[in-house]
C-alpha cells in the first residue's frame, strides 16, 4: 500500500514545471494545446505545465528571454523579428501548416481565380499587421503596387466589409471566419475565401518556441514538452475524440456556442493537419525560407538570419 | 518655464532608458527584447522626422481636444453648479458618462463615427475633460459668499456674473487644470489613435507594437514628452499671461 | 416702521444649543439703533432673520410696510477684484444717488483710494467702502454688522454722524461692541443675552447723539443700563 502511494506520488513529485504561453485567448486554435493539459499528455510525460493564454500585449519570444516562461506560441514573423535582433529563440513544431489569415469576399462577385484580379479592388490590411505583408507579397507576385488597389485599414470591427465600402477583409479562417461566413449566408450573402496559400504564398502561422539555452541544456525536457505537446494536438484533432475536443474548448471558451466550436474545430484540423496521416508539428522548411524571404523582401528585417538555423522540429522528409 | 519642462523631462527619459539598458545587460537580454544604445540611436535616425510629424498631428488633435473638453467642462459645470433636480441630474449624468472605460465606448464611437479625425477628437476630449469637470463643478458650486452677498441682497446677481466671480476667484486652479489636463488630452489622444485611428503617434505605436519593436515606441516617446513638455510650459505661461491681465486690466461683465 | 420677534425659537443645524428659545422685542423706527451683546450670543444670526435668511423653528418675525427693503452688510465682505473700487462703486450705484456716492466717498475718506483694488485698501478703508455700497441703494432698514470695524474712532464717529443726518427717515440696526458709541449715538440699544436668560432680549433707550463729545452723567447712566442688561 505503501509503496502503492509512493509509486503514484513520485510522478507528480519529480513533474517539471514550465510555463507554456499561447499566442492568444483560447479557442479553437489552441485546442491541442489544452487538450494536451487537460487529458494528462503533460502530466505523463513528467511536466507540470501552466498553460497561459495570450492576447494582443503578449510576446512569448520576450517572456522566453526575461524567464517567465520556458516555451511559448509566436507567429513565424515574430520569431523572423527576433533573430534578427539576436534574441536567442528557436522553433520547435509549427502547430499551423496552412495560415489561417486569410481573406472574405463576397460570392456575389467574380471570384479570384487569379492573383490579377485583385486589381482595382478595396481591400482590408491591418498596417504593421501579417496581413499587409501577405498582401503586399500577392499584390508584388501579380505585378501589382498601392496604386492599382485601395488599401483600407482594418480594425477590430468588420462594418467597412458589411457595408460594401471594402471589397475583401482579412479574418482568421477557423475563427472569425465562420461567424462571419454565418452571418452573411444568413443575410443572404453568401462568401467565399481567399487564401494566400492557393496562389503560392506560404507564410508561416503560429509556432511552438523555446529558448536556445534550455534546448541545449535540458534537451530532455524540450522533447518530452514537444511530443506531449503534439500527441496532445494529434488526439484533439482525431475525429473520435470530437466531442472531448470539444468539451475542452468549451471549458476555456464557454462564450462561443456549441456548433460554432465543431465547426471551428473542423476547419483549425484542417490548417493543422490537412491530410488524415499527416504528423502534426512538421516544420514546414520552404515556407519557413519564404517567410523570411519575404520579409527581407519587404525591409522588415535589415539583413538574412538564417531563419534554418533556429528550426528544430520534426522537418518535412 | 519651458527650459526647466524640457530638462526635467530629459532626465526622466535618460533615466528610464537607462534603466532599461541596465536590465538588458544584467539580465543578458537581446536586442528583440530591450533594443542596445546602437539600435536606439539607428532607429531614432530612421524614423525621427516621420514620428515628428505624427507627434505634431497627435498633440494637434490633443490641442482641439481639450479645447472642446475645456468648453463641455465649462457648459457642464455651469449648469450643474445649481443645487436644483436639473444640476443634480447634469451632474450625475456627467459622472456616469465617465465611469464606462473608454475602451469599451471606443468600438461604439468607431462605429458611429469611423477612424478619422473626429473619432480621435471625440475620444481624446472624453478623457481629458473628467477633471476639468470635476474642479470646473467644484469652483462652479461653491459660492463666494462675501463678494456673492451683495449682489444676491440687492437682487443683481446674474448666472454670468455668478460664473464670473467663482472663476475670477479660483483662476489659479483653473490655470493649474487646464495646465495639466494637457497630459490627459495628449494621452487621451494617443488611445484614441491606438484603438480607432489611421493616423498620428499612437497609430504608429500601434504598428511598432505589432512588428515588436521597442526601438521605435522608446523614440515614440521621446518625441510625446517632448511635445508635451513645450505645450505645458506654453499653457503655464498662457495662464500666469490672463491671470495677470485679468488682475490688472479688470473685466467688465455686468458688475 | 416696526419690526418685531414674538417667542422666537431658533436652532442652527449642529449646533449643541439653540440661539433662540423666548425672543421678543419690538423695535420701532426709523432712526439709528443698535444691537448689542456679547461674542457668540446670536447678533449675526438675528440679523439674518430679520432679512429673511434664516426662518425661526417657531413664534413669529413680523416687519411692518414701512421696512420692506431691508438691506444687511457686514465686516467681512469683499469686492471683485476684477476693477477698481470707484469703478465698481460706479457700476453699482444707481443714476439718482450718483452724487451720494461722491459725497460718501469723500466724507469717508475713500475718495484717495478708489483707484485701487479692493483687496490692496486697508481693512478700515475695505469696511467703508463696503458701506457705501449699500448706502447708494435703495433701502428702508439696514443692518450694519460691525461695519466700521478696524475704522478709527473719529471716523467711525463722523460716519455716523453723517448717516444719521443723510438718512433720518430709515431704520438702521447697528451691530457693535462699542459701548460707548452705541450708547452715546443710537436711539434704542436691543441687548441680546444668552438664551437661557429671560427675557433673552432688553431694550435699553441710548442718547440717539444728544449727549455731546464728553461722557455726561446722563450717558454714563446709558451705558451702565446695557452693561446691566447683558
Amino acid at each position: 500500500m505503501l509503496l502503492a502511494c509512493l509509486i503514484a506520488a513520485a510522478p507528480a513529485d519529480a513533474a517539471d514545471p514550465v510555463t507554456y504561453r499561447l499566442k492568444w485567448l483560447c479557442n479553437s486554435s489552441t485546442v491541442g494545446d489544452l487538450y494536451a493539459d487537460v487529458h494528462g499528455f503533460f502530466a505523463a510525460a513528467g511536466l507540470a505545465v501552466e498553460v497561459r493564454a495570450g492576447g494582443p500585449e503578449r510576446d512569448a519570444i520576450k517572456e522566453l528571454e526575461l524567464g517567465q516562461a520556458q516555451f511559448g506560441v509566436a507567429s513565424a514573423d515574430q520569431v523572423i523579428r527576433a533573430a534578427a535582433k539576436g534574441s536567442p529563440v528557436v522553433v520547435i513544431a509549427q502547430i499551423f501548416q496552412v495560415n489561417p489569415l486569410q481573406w472574405i469576399y463576397r460570392a456575389s462577385r467574380p471570384p479570384i481565380d487569379d492573383l490579377a484580379d485583385l486589381e482595382g479592388l478595396t481591400i482590408g490590411v491591418t498596417y504593421g499587421g501579417n496581413d499587409e505583408t501577405i498582401m503586399r507579397t500577392l499584390l508584388a507576385k501579380a505585378g501589382l503596387d498601392d496604386r492599382d488597389v485601395t488599401l483600407m485599414s482594418v480594425r477590430y470591427d468588420f462594418t467597412p466589409f458589411y457595408r460594401g465600402r471594402a471589397d475583401l477583409w482579412p479574418i482568421y479562417r477557423n475563427s472569425q471566419g465562420i461567424v462571419i461566413a454565418d452571418r452573411m449566408t444568413r443575410a443572404g450573402e453568401p462568401v467565399r475565401f481567399f487564401n494566400p496559400a492557393d496562389f503560392g504564398v506560404r507564410y508561416v502561422a503560429n509556432s511552438v518556441v523555446t529558448h536556445q539555452r534550455l534546448l541545449e541544456t535540458r534537451p530532455d525536457l524540450v522533447r518530452r514538452f514537444r511530443q506531449a505537446l503534439l500527441q496532445g494536438w494529434q488526439a484533439a484533432l482525431d475525429e473520435r475524440n470530437e466531442a472531448q475536443a470539444l468539451e475542452t474548448i468549451a471549458r476555456f471558451d464557454p462564450d462561443t456556442p456549441p456548433d460554432l466550436l465543431a465547426r471551428q474545430l473542423r476547419v483549425t484540423r484542417e490548417l493543422v493537419r490537412p491530410t488524415a496521416g499527416f504528423a502534426i508539428g512538421r516544420i514546414d522548411v520552404k515556407a519557413w525560407r519564404q517567410s523570411e524571404a519575404i520579409m527581407r523582401g519587404q525591409g522588415l528585417i535589415p539583413e538574412p538570419v538564417d531563419v534554418l538555423a533556429r528550426l528544430h522540429g520534426p522537418e518535412e522528409p | 518655464m519651458l527650459a526647466r519642462r524640457t530638462y526635467q523631462f530629459l532626465i526622466v527619459y535618460a533615466a528610464g532608458l537607462a534603466l532599461l539598458l541596465g536590465l538588458k545587460y544584467l539580465a543578458g537580454l537581446s536586442d528583440y527584447v530591450i533594443p542596445g544604445p546602437l539600435l536606439v540611436w539607428q532607429t531614432f535616425r530612421d524614423v525621427y522626422g516621420r514620428y515628428a510629424a505624427d507627434t505634431l498631428n497627435t498633440l494637434s488633435v490633443a490641442v482641439l481636444g481639450q479645447i472642446v473638453s475645456i468648453c463641455l467642462a465649462t457648459a457642464i459645470g455651469i449648469l450643474g453648479r445649481q443645487t436644483t433636480w436639473f444640476g443634480n441630474f447634469v451632474k450625475v449624468a456627467a459622472y456616469n458618462v465617465q465611469a464606462y472605460p473608454i475602451v469599451a465606448l471606443a468600438p461604439i464611437i468607431f462605429i458611429l463615427l469611423g477612424d478619422g479625425f473626429i473619432t480621435r477628437l471625440v475620444i481624446a476630449a472624453m478623457i481629458c475633460y473628467f477633471p476639468l469637470l470635476l474642479v470646473v463643478l467644484g469652483v462652479m458650486s461653491e459660492p463666494v459668499v462675501e463678494i456673492e452677498h451683495f449682489y444676491r441682497i440687492t437682487g443683481r446677481m446674474r448666472w454670468q456674473l455668478e460664473v464670473k466671480i467663482r472663476a475670477f476667484e479660483n483662476l489659479h486652479k483653473l490655470t493649474t487644470v487646464v495646465a495639466g489636463s494637457a497630459t490627459l488630452a495628449m494621452a487621451g489622444t494617443i488611445v484614441a489613435e491606438f484603438i480607432a485611428a489611421n493616423a498620428g503617434i499612437g497609430y504608429s505605436i500601434r504598428i511598432a507594437l505589432y512588428q515588436s519593436d521597442l526601438g521605435k515606441i522608446l523614440v515614440a516617446l521621446f518625441h510625446i514628452g517632448i511635445s508635451l513638455s513645450v505645450y505645458q510650459a506654453l499653457l503655464e505661461w498662457a495662464g500666469a499671461r490672463v491671470q495677470r491681465r485679468w488682475e490688472a486690466a479688470g473685466g467688465d461683465v455686468a458688475s | 416702521m416696526q419690526i418685531s420677534c414674538d417667542d422666537i425659537a431658533l436652532s442652527l443645524a449642529g449646533a449643541e444649543r439653540p440661539v433662540f428659545t423666548a425672543l421678543s422685542f419690538t423695535l420701532k423706527g426709523p432712526g439709528f439703533h443698535a444691537l448689542f451683546g456679547p461674542s457668540g450670543v446670536g447678533k449675526t444670526t438675528l440679523a439674518r432673520l430679520l432679512i429673511g435668511h434664516v426662518r425661526p423653528d417657531a413664534g413669529r418675525v413680523s416687519i411692518d410696510d414701512g421696512c420692506l427693503r431691508r438691506l444687511y452688510a457686514y465686516n467681512l465682505e469683499r469686492l471683485p477684484g476684477w476693477s477698481s473700487v470707484g469703478r465698481h462703486l460706479e457700476k453699482i450705484t444707481p443714476a439718482q444717488h450718483r452724487a451720494r456716492c461722491a459725497e460718501l466717498a469723500a466724507e469717508f475718506g475713500i475718495e484717495p483710494v478708489l483707484g485701487q483694488r479692493f483687496a490692496r485698501l486697508s481693512l478700515g478703508q475695505k469696511n467703508r467702502v463696503n458701506l457705501i455700497r449699500y448706502l447708494v441703494q435703495d433701502f428702508d432698514l439696514l443692518i450694519m454688522d460691525e461695519s466700521l470695524a478696524n475704522v478709527d474712532e473719529r471716523t467711525r464717529e463722523q460716519i455716523i454722524v453723517k448717516i444719521k443726518a443723510l438718512f433720518p427717515d430709515r431704520f438702521f440696526l447697528y451691530i457693535s461692541h462699542n459701548v460707548i458709541e452705541v450708547a452715546r449715538f443710537c436711539r434704542q440699544v436691543l441687548v441680546l443675552r444668552g438664551a437661557h436668560r429671560r427675557p433673552q432680549a432688553v431694550t435699553v433707550p441710548g442718547l440717539d447723539g444728544r449727549g455731546g463729545a464728553t461722557v455726561s452723567p446722563e450717558m454714563e447712566k446709558a451705558m451702565l443700563a446695557i452693561m446691566n442688561a447683558v
